[in-house]
């Protein structure tokens, strides 16, 4: 059994992004602290010790913000394969977000937005802590 | 893409490990405000897996990177899609040079403290981008 989960988010500009990137901030430190790290792409791209440590230590959750599924590619050219990958737009319809109302560049961590997709998350992070 | 286009394309790091990955996606969106047709922001996340639309603009546009901490990871992905920048910004240095605190900011949402901060670089980017600009202009006339 995992004993941590490697969140690897996109990382992208567009409002689906800011609200991964949100979400994951509250699955990491509120929700989940003792059982996620939180990857850095830039980083892993640049071979920051850390976070290439992450994906080869943990099984990776890809959070990608749209079909590009940049963050699990990065995790691939870095010789590794994300256990999961959810995206944003797939949690914005299965919750019923109502996306247009969130802002675009910012979105605030206790927006009952980011709270639902960051609950959603961290029970990907239970089911793939409990293999 | 238009023949005629002139942009800079904007790199920042885009990260998510640190306050200043905030500060710098912030400062990113805040550029394109003030300079809706000059300039591009770039993806690191889709550049550092190469998708083509964002390797094209890397290519054909000037680039001004701004690298939030200190593996300089906007740089890295930069020198490794063979581009040499226009332009290097590093957060570190204009929160010295402007003495800029931001001790006690989160990154999951700054205050007005932060927002200071990346008030400071995004007005260090217009700065280089309206040079870049400038450079272009007068080297084609």
């Amino acid at each position: 059994m995992a004993e941590k989960v490697c969140l690897q988010p996109c990382l992208g500009l567009r409002k689906e992004a800011v609200l991964g990137r949100q979400a994951l901030y509250v699955v990491h430190e509120d929700l989940l602290p003792e059982e996620t790290v939180l990857g850095c792409g830039p980083a892993l791209n640049a071979n920051v010790q850390e976070d290439v440590d992450f994906i080869n230590l943990y099984p990776v959750l890809s959070v990608e913000a749209c079909e590009l599924d940049c963050a699990a590619k990065l995790v691939k050219k870095k010789g590794r394969s994300a256990a999961r990958t959810v995206r944003i737009t797939d949690l914005v319809r299965e919750l019923n977000i109502d996306f247009s109302a969130l802002p675009e560049e910012d979105i605030a961590a206790d927006d009952p937005a980011v709270q639902a997709v960051a609950r959603r998350i961290a029970e990907h992070v239970g089911e793939l802590l409990a293999g | 893409m238009d023949e005629r286009d002139f942009r800079v394309a904007v790199l920042g790091c885009n990260g998510i490990g640190r306050l200043v990955s905030t500060i710098v996606r912030l400062a990113g969106y805040q550029i394109r405000r003030r300079r809706p047709d000059q300039v591009v922001l770039l993806s690191s996340g889709r550049l550092a897996v190469k998708e083509p639309e964002h390797v094209e603009a890397l290519r054909r546009y000037p680039v001004l990177v701004i690298d939030g901490c200190r593996p300089h990871c906007a740089s890295f992905l930069c020198d490794e899609l063979g581009k040499r920048p226009a332009a290097r910004l590093y957060v570190a240095d204009i929160a010295a040079e402007k003495r800029i605190s931001v001790a006690g900011e989160k990154r999951r949402g700054l205050t007005a403290k932060g927002m200071k901060l990346v008030d400071a670089v995004a007005e260090r980017a217009v700065e280089e981008i309206d040079r870049i600009v400038a450079d272009e202009m007068l080297s084609t006339l």
